[in-house]
């Protein structure tokens, strides 16, 4: 297991002036990260996830939380909170075994969407992947999902059908 | 834009119609009612009901729902019916009213019954007694304040109306106990509408008619925002289309599929009004022996269906004798609500000697976009040419026009389109872009003489014999089982209802059975939503990031289940 890297961690503001913090997840976040999840509409969890998630099992939070910060990297942005903090989103990515590219998946509190808090994670999330040697960056996108797709479009990345899945796409940019 | 397409419209079709021939549905049935007054409007279980009859008992209808219920213009009235003599009455009462219509499934379990209900705000409902005890159960969370219970046989002659009620409650016990305090029974609300003046509501084209329900992405269904204006303009556009085939007051029109669902309720229903024609109503289409017997028996002149009713008629004994006993009498057969397959398509021109003609629609458009042309001497796989004024564009992903055989989303405009959503804001605007044209989510193409092509749909959505089932709502039924662990829903194909739904489930319990799964299913899903497949698999194919692969859980596939 990896040390904890706290150097990645930066200090935003949004358009709105509000002051948040970009950090990597670690493993005391579980409480945070359940939070979240269970505060996301369903239709969130399902275009995250592709399925529908109730709630989300111990498993489900063990896997986002725990990562090694190598092959799996997540970082999530932070609003301070009196006694505490306040998971407003969060991305992350898990490299394929030669490492030359990896999967992203990104998750928005509801009532944060439209905030720059997608983009800021983003632009982070692919300057470490490319700090790391990764030459590509891809995901699986709902074809409904017509929000994310303009967004990953307006981040460079190239929507692919899938053979024999209309339902989704492939959305695929080079670090 | 330019429509292309005019130029293969047959001759006889105009390229534009008037979208304000009616101010509205209202205005269209009283006109229908003055010019065809003592033809047949509607049958029934061997009964008729003549223009005159349907003009005086929807006005009755309408007299009590605005004096007795005091229904306020624009307030929602559910209709929870299958195809009877009350539909018609209970519709159009609504209307002239100046309410606006809730068309319910009625095979709705109580779950999905209660937010059609709660989201459409209904204060008034039409049910059908045989569903009264799900609509007991479902009542708690929505504010209806007036129940209007009907049996089967309610607006049959006397003797027969005894038979029919009799048999149902009775012998076949069809009607499970119920009770709605304060019901008012459908007769004794026609008999006190009738000693009232009814004080007319005239709907102007821009007043609700309908809010149509339709899926979402989450299983959350949309009402779509119908108006008079968009629903008289569907009609004419519709009309116009097979009109040059038919003759006012003289056709003869099957009604098998399901009035609550907008293609009937627009092809046949409204339409057939407009021209006068006769709507054989047809309550349960799955009742194949009976249909065949009905067809043998009635000289119809027009039939609409989706392919698996096609391919049933087709496939079911008796169905030679239809096409003797039919006489050549038969000039337009319709297929839409899913794709029309090439055999089935084939089978029936050789059957009846009428080519089946494809459309294509969608509840947000009223729902006719585009049809093939009535005079097609063959199937062509194609979803045919636009309707007159309807624009139709093939749209790249910036929301460009793409030129003719290139792929995009099929998008639509038109006095048909619906102007929103009820209550949601967001989802209107992900329906509509920039220029006003309705993303329909389906993939397609058009070629150089306009005829169009559905390559695939851009939803995950299930359709089941032209009803659509959302995986989402299906997987968070199935996790609602304490012995499930995970489930993924995806469609496979399926020979009669072209696409089935299948589910892949985890067991969080080894002894879990398909048949706890099914069962447990069928007390909060309607039928079409039932999985057809239920396997059991170790785990779930995921991508790295945890992301279903909907496409690997249709690989593998066992055996179905019993």
């Amino acid at each position: 297991m990896a040390d904890y890297p706290a150097q990645l961690a930066r200090e935003h503001v949004l358009y709105d002036g509000t002051a948040v913090t970009l950090r990597p997840i670690r493993r005391g976040d579980d409480a945070l990260e359940r939070e979240f999840i269970e505060e996301l509409s369903g239709e969130s969890r399902y275009l995250r996830f592709q399925k529908w998630v109730n709630a989300p099992s111990e498993k489900l939070i063990h896997f986002l939380t725990d990562v090694d910060y190598d092959r799996h990297m997540a970082l999530v942005c932070t609003l301070a909170r009196p006694g505490g903090e306040q998971l407003l989103g969060e991305a992350r990515y898990v490299a394929a075994a030669d490492g030359r590219s990896c999967e992203f998946g990104i998750m928005i509190a509801d009532d944060w969407h439209n905030s720059g808090i997608a983009g800021l994670l983003m632009e982070a999330l692919m300057r470490i992947a490319r700090e790391r040697g990764i030459g590509l960056m891809e995901g699986q996108v709902l074809s409904s999902n017509r929000v994310m797709l303009r967004f990953a479009r307006a981040l460079g990345f190239r929507v692919e059908s899938v053979p024999g899945d209309p339902g989704t796409r492939r959305i695929v940019k080079r670090l | 834009m330019d429509k292309i397409w005019l130029r293969s419209y047959p001759a006889g079709v105009p390229p534009e119609i008037d979208p304000r021939a009616h101010s509205s549905l209202v205005e269209l049935l009283e006109s229908s009612c003055e010019r065809f007054r003592d033809r047949v409007a509607f049958s029934s279980m061997g009964a008729r009901m003549s223009y005159g009859e349907l003009d005086r008992l929807s006005r009755d209808f309408a007299a009590f729902l605005r004096h007795d219920a005091s229904v306020a213009r624009g307030e929602r009235v559910a209709i929870m019916l299958p195809n009877l003599l009350q539909y018609p009455v209970a519709l159009f009462g609504v209307l002239r009213a100046g309410a606006v219509a809730v068309n319910v499934n009625p095979l709705y379990t109580a779950a999905e019954l209660e937010y059609q209900l709660a989201d459409s705000g209904a204060s008034v409902a039409v049910v059908l007694e045989n569903f009264a005890a799900t609509f007991e159960r479902a009542q708690s969370a929505a504010r209806v304040r007036c129940v209007v219970t009907t049996r089967a046989g309610d607006l049959l002659p006397p003797l027969r109306r005894t038979l029919v009620n009799f048999a149902l409650r009775y012998l076949k016990r069809a009607v499970p106990r119920f009770s709605l305090p304060g019901s008012v029974g459908f007769r004794d609300a026609l008999a006190r509408g009738a000693t009232r003046t009814l004080d007319a509501a005239a709907p102007s084209p821009y007043d609700t008619a309908l809010l149509q329900y339709t899926g979402g992405t989450t299983g959350r269904a949309r009402g779509a925002i119908l108006t008079h204006g968009n629903m008289v303009a569907n009609v004419e556009q519709t009309a116009a289309w097979i009109g040059i085939r038919l003759k006012p007051g003289e056709e003869t029109v099957i009604t098998a599929l399901p009035l609550y669902h907008i293609f009937a309720l627009t092809a046949n229903l409204l339409v057939f009004l407009k021209l006068g024609g006769h709507n054989v109503l047809v309550a349960d289409a799955r009742d194949l022996p009976r249909l065949i017997a009905l067809l043998g028996s009635t000289r119809f002149s027009a039939i609409t269906g989706v392919n698996s009713l096609y391919n049933a008629l087709l496939n079911a004994r008796g169905f030679a004798a239809v096409r003797s006993a039919n006489g050549g009498a038969l000039k337009v057969a319709v297929a839409g609500g899913m794709a029309l397959q090439r055999s089935v398509a084939e089978r029936w021109q050789a059957a009846m000697g009428v080519t089946l003609i494809e459309g294509y629609g969608l509840t947000e458009a009223a729902p006719v976009v585009c049809a093939n042309p009535i005079d097609l001497a063959a199937f062509n796989g194609s979803i045919g040419l636009p309707l007159p004024s309807t624009e139709v564009a093939i749209l790249d992903e910036h929301g460009a026009e793409l030129p003719p055989d290139e792929v995009g989303e099929i998008c639509v405009r038109g006095p048909q389109v619906m102007r929103a959503y009820w209550n949601a804001p967001e989802e209107t605007a992900e329906a509509f872009n920039a220029e006003g044209w309705l993303r329909t989510g389906d993939m397609g193409s058009m070629d150089a003489r306009g005829f169009f092509r559905v390559v695939d749909r851009r939803k995950d959505v299930i359709v089941v014999s032209g009803f659509k089932a959302w995986p989402a709502e299906i997987e968070d039924v199935i996790m609602l089982h304490p012995g499930v662990r995970d489930v993924g829903v995806a469609g496979v194909p399926d020979e009669g209802s072209g696409e089935a739904v299948a589910a892949y489930i985890v067991r969080k319990d080894p002894n879990l059975t398909a048949a706890a799964v099914l069962e447990h299913c069928r007390q909060r899903l309607t039928g079409f939503k039932l999985p057809k497949r239920i396997e059991f698999r170790e785990r779930l194919p995921k991508t790295p990031i945890g992301k279903v692969l909907r496409r690997r859980l249709r690989e593998n596939e066992g055996p179905m289940h019993g």
